[in-house]
């Protein structure tokens, strides 16, 4: 056989730009398939290994006020394995460089380091020290952020009362691996931060020696994986404790972003190497097909000259084989690049202690044996086809290809428009189903992957207008510690650059509807509000109704409730009685789950006169009145967290915008390979193939442009057509993704942007000449005197 | 013709028809035939006659619709693809009308690919060596003339030292004295080492050197024609 791997040898150097080509393609969805799922495996492990690490609490009940001797009450029941009481405040931050008030989670911890749940893993500095009471270990993202070091003094404005206290270290925890303050989506290291505190210290200041106002707990591995009906009856047991709300680990604000996006990870990882994989099958798969349907006069003289089938399939074999195995293991070490690269892009807004990129020898193998698998099927495929012919035949010159009228010319008057050469490029387009096919689809999915991340991209900017232009509008929002009356109103509309201020009340309560139910809380406003505006799908303002609430879709949905379903609320602070209130209509919005009421109608609910919780404040744009606002606010008591609009934004760009154009541009490279090595395949086959048609258009006089158009038209015709439907199929792959992405907390629209289409389009076109030039150089590398010479 | 030697190949009411959608081709139609150990057996007849197709049979390349091909005791129309593919090795040399080289192995290659797989072959230089070639022996077929090309078919068929040796018009694309110094090495194979050769030709000269020339006309034996005095190579004249 050594004579025979010496021709392998030649035919794969001949054929070098075909194999490139599909090398290519598997390669990309060899290495989109490990790297997906190597991002995935290392953020599974890197956040199990981080929860055993800090003991990550299993659930967590909120009271007001909770003497820690009657713990007991909880730690008799026998799934319970531990309990840890816990003080928790949030604070604001004075900061004497930062401009303004910062907003800040106070937790505390035991005084001595003792393995405790939801632990802390040091980052810089020490444990508290036995020196001082007033010591604090910062959250390292903001210490960072503000030039913050152990043997620093800071002010934390705690109980109304501005303290002053010594940072013994930095660290991180695993109950913030996403650490996003309230109400915020991504986070903001430069305005939030936490801060831990001895557990004596924090029973000091804010009153609460012997108590707590939080438990964390553990439980039995099958306590955990069902513990709703075990909280409940632990809230009813804390009742007469003012128990606020219980918090199973999959509610937990940093565990539920993970975890979504883990979800997604793992939806957009089968997805996107399906894809590719399937694409990469299918070429593979005409390529060999084609290869070995050239080869069929030699395969005819191999087997006359006394070679059995089985050594021609192996002869063919290790052609594919080769193919494979370079398409695997290019793929996997690509794979593993990128998993490295986008496992670093998660580091910057997921905090670990240690995320890493490993090399997992499974996924290797699998992604190498998905490629030599679809090599070896595509050789047999191809082989099957020539082999099971006798030698006299497989040797007889073939019949030409079938000639013949194609449909299309029964459309006479169309027909007969066309030139020459375009007959002859309709013709073969007709004629080669399965190649046209393959390179339809190719297209049609390079299309539309190229569609989707345009299209998630669209979708940001539209959530960003929609959400933070639209329905809020406030430029800052102050949150008072405590409810306050209709005074805070004017206050806040005297303060230095307001424009206009609105009040709002926040409730937090329960929605019962049947047998669902779901924590929440309503957003009591005026009806006449221009800063909180409920939108529906098409932009347009809902009424905010005198009696009744307007709910998120999402909610909606998950309670199974319809407009003009009567539910029950809930509130889980004050009274808490349960009240029967009417939907009155549904909004749409793309963050979190907000239910909206007339503050008058919620102040009835919950019993009020008239609180509020907050205001919402427009600004002029003038600097110096923010300056002075801000300085101003620094003296208000009574705030709790201060947000502005333009950081949240700024906040998106900087992270979400800039993971995704990272993505958006690994697509296109990726859609770009689809496009580029599909049309390079198909053409490259139709050159070798149409040697001799080549080589008589030649002799006939046509130069070698003229050729290559005709090639060109032929690759055109199918790219566009291809990228054509790949649009509506692109669009179904942003539905299908956004139903996947669609969670309590994130939602992604769909929008629908003429640029898109219009780039996609142009991109395809791009990818399409690229690849042409190409076929346009083996054009003119021809020697088609040779081509004219030798028989098969 | 030498009755005495025993027969080396016997169709038997051999037919071969190709279905060709609704119309069948009968390309052989039931064609007796005895062929000799050693014997020089020339074929004649005009294009489509069944030359090749006949050959194709002999030569375990494909297999009769009807009746048999006996080599010795074995029936060919009865053999698995395995065992057909055994009797070419080992058995066969084939020169092919279209000679069928490899377009991307050289000459020697193109030689050595078959001589691999043989038991006892001759060496591809030697076999270069008869058909003059040696010096072109790293060329591939698109650097070859069409002449050339044929005779490095007819050396790979040669190389294989095969017992049978059919050749498909060997000698259509060769001049007056290369065609010549074939049938020499032809008739060496047959006289020294006792080959059996079939021969297609539409050449009557080289019907003179053969001992039996058979004529086909319409996929059946039309004439048989023994030759009592074959005459050498020099003697004749096309
Ligand atoms: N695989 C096939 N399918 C259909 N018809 C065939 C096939 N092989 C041979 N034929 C037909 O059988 C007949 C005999 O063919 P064959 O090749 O044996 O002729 P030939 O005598 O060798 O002719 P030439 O001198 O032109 O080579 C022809 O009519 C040919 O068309
Ligand atoms: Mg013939």
């Amino acid at each position: 056989m050594r004579t025979l791997d010496r021709k392998l040898r030649r035919e794969f150097r001949s054929a070098f730009g075909r194999l490139l080509a599909v090398t290519s393609i598997i390669a990309v969805g060899v290495a989109c398939y490990v790297e997906m799922e190597s991002c995935y495996t290392n953020l599974v492990d890197a956040k199990q290994r981080y929860y055993t690490r800090c003991r990550m609490a299993d659930f967590s009940l909120e009271v007001k006020k909770l003497p820690v001797s009657e713990l007991s009450l909880l730690s008799r029941f026998p799934e319970v394995l531990e309990l840890r009481p816990r003080i928790q405040f949030f604070a604001t931050v004075d900061l004497e460089r930062a401009p303004r008030l910062l907003n800040g989670q106070v937790l505390s911890l035991p005084d001595r380091p003792e393995p405790t749940i939801n632990d802390i893993v040091l980052k810089r500095g020490s444990y508290f020290t036995d020196t001082r009471d007033n010591e604090v270990i910062v959250n390292d993202g903001f210490a960072k952020q503000h030039g913050l070091s152990p043997g620093q003094w800071i002010h934390l404005i705690l109980n109304n009362r501005r303290q002053e206290l010594f940072i013994v270290g930095t660290a991180i925890s695993s109950e913030f691996v996403y650490l996003v303050g309230p109400g915020a989506i991504t986070p903001d290291p430069q305005h939030f931060g936490v801060f831990y505190l001895k557990h004596r210290y924090a029973e000091e200041v804010f009153n609460f020696e012997g108590a707590c106002n939080q438990v964390l707990g553990r439980l039995t591995p099958a306590a955990k994986r069902h513990p709703e009906d075990l909280l409940r009856q632990m809230e009813v047991i804390l009742e007469p404790f003012g128990v606020f709300s219980s918090t199973p680990l999959k509610d937990q604000p940093s565990n539920r972003y993970i975890s979504d996006e883990m979800d997604g990870l793992a939806t957009f990882g089968k997805i996107m190497p399906g894809i590719f994989l399937s694409v990469a099958a299918l070429v593979l798969n005409i390529l060999m097909a084609r290869w070995t349907d050239q080869q069929r006069t030699i395969v005819g003289t191999l087997k006359a000259l006394g070679y059995g089938d089985g050594q021609v399939l192996g002869h063919f074999l290790k052609f594919g084989l080769t193919v494979g195995f370079l398409g695997g293991a290019i793929g996997c070490f690509l794979g593993f690049l990128l998993a490295r690269w986008v496992t670093g892009i998660y580091g910057t807004f997921y905090e670990f202690p240690d995320l890493r990129n490993r090399v997992y020898a499974d996924l290797w193998l699998i992604g190498l044996a998905i490629s030599l698998l679809c090599a070896i099927l595509g050789t047999l495929y191809g082989a099957y086809g020539v082999l099971r012919l006798r030698p006299a035949e497989a040797m007889r010159t073939r019949a030409p290809r079938r000639g013949g009228a194609i449909v299309l010319e029964k459309v006479t008057f169309f027909w007969r428009r066309l030139g020459f050469s375009w007959r002859l490029v309709l013709r073969d387009v007709w004629r080669q189903p399965v190649r046209t096919g393959a390179g339809l689809f190719a297209s049609a999915m390079g299309a539309s992957i190229l569609l989707t991340g345009f299209t998630m991209h669209e979708a940001i900017f539209h959530l960003i207008d929609f959400q933070f232009r639209k329905v809020q509008a406030a430029d800052l929002e102050l949150s008072f510690k405590d409810e306050r009356g209709i005074e805070a109103l004017d206050e806040a509309k005297n303060l230095p650059g307001v424009d206009h201020a609105e009040p709002f009340l926040s409730v937090a309560c329960t929605f019962h509807f049947g047998p669902y139910r779901r924590k929440g809380s309503i957003t009591g406003i005026r009806p006449d509000a221009r800063l909180t505006t409920p939108r529906d799908r098409d932009g347009n303002r809902l009424r905010i109704p005198d009696a009744g609430l307007v709910m998120s879709r999402k909610l909606a949905e998950l309670l199974h409730v319809s407009v003009g379903d009567v539910l029950t609320v809930e509130p889980t602070k004050g009274l808490k009685l349960p009240r029967r209130v009417p939907l009155a209509s549904i909004a749409d919005g793309y963050l979190g789950m907000s239910v909206y009421a007339d503050i008058h109608y919620l102040n009835w609910l919950v019993g009020e006169e008239f609180a509020v919780s907050g205001v919402q404040l427009a600004l002029d744009k003038d600097a110096r009145n923010l300056r002075r606002l801000h300085g101003e606010l620094k003296e208000l008591p009574g705030v709790q967290a201060i947000s502005a609009r333009a950081d949240a934004i700024k906040n998106l760009e900087d992270t979400v915008i800039k993971t995704q154009k990272t993505f958006i541009g690994l697509l296109i490279v990726f859609a770009g390979v689809i496009f580029f090595g599909s049309v390079l395949n198909s053409s490259l086959i139709g050159l070798a193939e149409r040697q001799a048609e080549v080589a008589t258009l030649r002799v006939l006089g046509y130069g070698p442009w003229e050729v290559g158009g005709i090639f060109l038209r032929e690759s055109m015709t199918v790219n566009l057509a291809g990228t054509l439907l790949g649009i509506p199929l692109g669009y179904r792959l942003c539905h299908w993704l956004a139903d996947a992405h669609d969670t309590e907390l994130f939602r992604i629209p769909v929008v629908y942007a003429p640029w898109v289409i219009a780039t996609t389009l142009v991109l395809s076109v791009v990818f399409g000449l690229l690849a042409h030039a190409f076929v346009q150089r083996g054009i003119h590398k021809m020697d088609w005197l040779e081509a004219l010479k030798v028989r098969e | 013709m030498p009755a005495d030697r025993p027969v080396l190949l016997r169709l038997a009411s051999a037919s071969r028809t190709f279905q060709m959608g609704e119309v069948a081709v009968v390309a052989l139609r039931n064609v007796t035939l005895d062929i000799y150990e050693g014997e020089f057996l020339v074929m004649v007849g005009p294009s489509g006659s069944g030359k090749t197709t006949l050959l194709n049979l002999v030569g375990g390349m494909d297999q009769p619709t009807e009746g048999s091909v006996w080599y010795r005791d074995i029936d060919l129309a009865t053999l698995s693809t395995r065992a057909l593919t055994r009797y070419r090795r080992e058995t066969i040399g084939f020169v092919f009308q279209f000679y069928n080289l490899i377009p991307n192995l050289t000459a020697r290659e193109n030689i050595t690919v078959a001589t691999e797989i043989s038991q006892d072959p001759l060496d591809p230089d030697e076999a270069l060596r008869l058909v003059g070639l040696e010096p072109r022996r790293d060329h591939f077929p698109a650097q070859l003339s069409g002449g050339e090309q044929q005779r490095v078919s007819i050396a790979r068929a040669v190389a294989k030292n095969p017992e049978l040796l059919l050749c498909d018009e060997p000698t259509g694309a060769l001049d007056f004295s290369t065609g010549k110094q074939l049938l020499w090495l032809l008739l060496q194979m047959k006289n020294r080492l006792g080959k059996t050769i079939i021969v297609i030709t539409h050449n009557v000269a080289i019907g003179e050197v053969a001992d039996r020339v058979v004529r086909l006309r319409s996929g059946e034996i039309a004439e048989t024609h023994v030759n009592e005095k074959p005459r050498s190579p020099e003697e004749i004249s096309w």
